[in-house]
């Protein structure tokens, strides 16, 4: 069930409209305020409209291989228990026990057959159903306890083994809301025999910066990675064509904008690098797993980044080490951006590995991860310090009042020098460059776009003349280029009114 | 008779303990001072340099993971960190950090091969910029320390930290 219901209706305007009016205002100049990235307004309007009804990554099957295996999960504040329950099927479980509400899960993980409440001893199994409650036949003799099983996640559904629950019981499917960016996760998840399994445990930490700084820089920012993480380059601890500067190297760049999702890579063209991976691992690489198309830009790739809306992201990353006397190798990385706040995130990462790997290599993969990732990683040091200071500024009196706006024209027709890759066999939108910031619009777009419909599916309403008259262009206007070059431009209207409670592609 | 060995184990043992807390005080300062290129000399080179993650279970009161991990360094990868972060492009110590380690509760056996087993607390404030903020990580520290003259150098350090979920932006500091 959705925990709150907005009031708001097509008849009562949003009692958001105003600073809703000013985002959607700085939107349709591919600009965004400042004070979106720390204020409680939005971010409560976020955990109602946004992490209330979107696919949110949850974990990956690997985690909890054995039936009885569980993990403590959130989905933004909301705990739930993400469990293999006695069937083998993945569980999750909203953990809060139907009599009074107590937590049951005292544990980040475990192994269990079920879930004993502390407070009264209403126990249930690991599938969630209720099967006891102590003194029954005296003090709850009526009790139908098919009723009273644990809540689950409203929609549950997983791609690739990754699991993700929705809190909104309508809305488009997983399918639809990954669309056909599948096939990019295909070359992250699906290529190696065997599949991809999690090592250990994910990294958590708490950092004073707002979630969509993270999404953003996922979404596309080639344009820090010369500049932020020099430090990596000038150690030789990654190549040139990893971490220089975007547009400069000898590689061939591509970002790529699909059904709301990103991904940019780097490739260099005609060789084999399937992103540096040692020989064992490129040996499970099996051309059958995906498609010819998909398999030859694994084998040319040197990095792929992206992000699937909301909050979740992943690197396959290429030509790092720890140490410049070591060797390269790729790895994997997901993470996600879990809000606690407007000012605060939980960081989630986990490192990734061909499943059938040795566990030497699989060791080498998490070093170089950790190395580089993780809350210690010589990457994500620096940008986190970055970040928070973005953060800061966001919640500043000077930034409200005089409607600061950050920039993000990058890869406009007008600002830019726009190239497109016609020739490209995956889908989406592509561009032969990694200097554009049109993905985080169209990042920005989608999150306007939950922001400002009402949790009862109403839109709300707007003077919006002619359907696209106000100053938000997407779809009809200068600064943008359609998505995936297909009908998904309109449905990110949200003038059209046609957008289900759930949708938001 | 025995009550004379007993003293001269008693006082083998304190001034084992002694050189140890002088060596980890040492080293903490070093470290407090920025000194890491000086603290790396410190370092075996084949030391093992481990901060394996926290993992909390139902029944276990101090459980870490056996795959995932903070740090998990040899020489070369410490080495490379340090170097890094004397980058003016290491953003994450641009300002450098104001670190101040408090190293307490040691205890130190000799084990039979001459090495030292040292456990110690470690409580670690850390500031930076301009603000009032500031945070401190708190952990427990197992060292192997070969004896080198009155001195020692670290042979492994494994760091148990307490947080479950720190709340810190990086952990850009040596434990
Ligand atoms: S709250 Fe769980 S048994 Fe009463
Ligand atoms: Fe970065």
């Amino acid at each position: 069930m959705p925990p709150t219901e907005s009031k708001a209706t097509a008849q009562q305007p949003d009692e958001h409209a105003d600073l809703l009016a000013e985002i959607e205002a700085s939107l349709g100049e591919g600009k965004l305020p400042l004070q979106t990235f720390n204020d409680e307004t939005v971010h409560q309007l976020e955990l109602d409209r946004l992490f209330g009804r979107e696919w949110i990554f949850v974990g990956h099957e690997s985690e909890i291989p054995e039936e009885g295996d569980y993990a403590r999960r959130y989905i933004a504040g909301d705990p739930f228990i993400f469990v293999r329950d006695i069937n083998g099927d993945v569980q999750v479980l909203f953990d809060s026990c139907r009599h009074r509400g107590a937590k049951l899960c005292r544990a980040e993980q475990g192994n269990t057959s079920h879930f004993r409440c502390p407070y009264h001893g209403w126990t249930y199994k690991n599938t969630g159903d209720l099967v006891g409650v102590p003194q029954k036949e005296v003090a709850f003799k009526n009790l139908d306890q098919s009723e009273h099983g644990l809540h689950s996640a409203p929609r549950v559904d997983s791609y690739a083994g990754l699991v993700f629950a929705s809190l909104s019981d309508s809305g488009e499917s997983l399918e639809e809301h990954l669309g056909e960016f599948t096939w990019y996760l295909d070359i992250q998840f699906k290529l190696p025999d065997g599949g991809m399994e999690v090592i250990g445990e994910p990294h958590r930490w708490v950092v004073e910066t707002n979630w969509k700084t993270g999404a953003d820089n996922f979404a596309g920012d080639s344009y820090h990675t010369g500049f932020a993480h020099h430090s990596i380059k000038q150690l030789g601890l990654g190549g040139d064509d990893t971490v220089g500067i975007a547009g400069a190297g000898e590689t061939k760049d591509r970002h790529v904008h699909c059904d709301g999702h990103t991904t940019s890579t780097r490739m260099v063209e005609g060789e084999e690098v399937f992103m540096t991976y040692p020989d064992e691992i490129v040996d499970l690489f099996n051309p059958d797993n995906v498609t010819p198309d998909q398999y030859e830009a694994a084998k040319e790739a040197l990095s792929f980044t992206g992000s699937v809306f909301p909050n979740l992201a992943f690197l396959n990353f290429g030509d790092i080490t720890d140490d410049p006397n070591k060797d390269v190798t790729g790895f994997l990385g997901v993470r996600k951006w879990r809000p606690l706040g407007p000012n605060k995130t939980e960081i989630w990462s986990w490192a990734f590995a061909p499943k059938r790997a040795s566990e030497e290599t699989k060791e080498r993969i998490y070093k170089v991860y950790m190395s580089n990732f993780g809350p210690s990683g010589n990457f994500e040091q620096d940008d986190v310090s970055i970040w928070n200071g973005i953060t800061d500024v966001a919640d500043s009196t000077f930034a409200r009042h005089h409607e600061v706006d950050l920039n993000y024209q990058m890869g406009t027709e007008e600002m830019s020098e726009v190239a497109y890759d016609e020739e490209w066999p995956g889908p989406g939108t592509v561009y032969a460059i990694n200097l554009e910031e049109v993905g985080m619009q169209k990042f920005h777009d989608q999150w306007f776009d939950h922001l400002s419909t009402p949790r009862d599916g109403e839109t709300m309403s707007r003077d919006c003349g002619g359907g696209c008259g106000s100053a938000k262009a997407d779809g009809c206007g200068s600064t943008r280029t359609d998505d995936c070059g297909s009908a998904h431009a309109d449905d990110h209207d949200p003038a059209t009114g046609s957008e289900p409670a759930g949708g938001g592609e | 008779m025995a009550a004379n060995t007993d003293r001269d184990s008693e006082l083998d043992r304190f001034l084992l303990k002694q050189r140890v807390e002088r060596f980890l005080y040492e080293e903490a300062s070093l470290l407090d001072r920025r000194e890491q290129t000086e603290w790396l000399a410190l370092l075996d080179e084949d030391i093992e340099y481990k901060a394996p993650l926290r993992v909390t279970r139902e029944h276990v009161n101090d459980s870490f993971s056996r795959s995932a991990y903070y740090f998990d360094e040899d020489y070369g990868s410490l080495e490379a960190r340090i170097q890094r972060f004397e980058s003016e492009y290491a953003w994450s110590e641009r300002p450098p950090s104001r670190t101040r380690r408090f190293v307490t509760n040691v205890r130190a056996t000799e084990r039979d091969d001459g090495a030292v087993d040292a456990e110690s607390y470690l409580l670690l404030y850390y500031g930076q910029g301009d603000d009032s903020s500031y945070t401190f990580l708190a952990g427990r520290r197992e060292d192997v320390l070969r004896p080198n003259g009155e001195t020692f150098t670290i042979a492994k350090r494994h760091v148990f930290l307490d947080h479950a979920v720190p709340e810190i932006d990086k952990i850009s500091v040596f434990l």
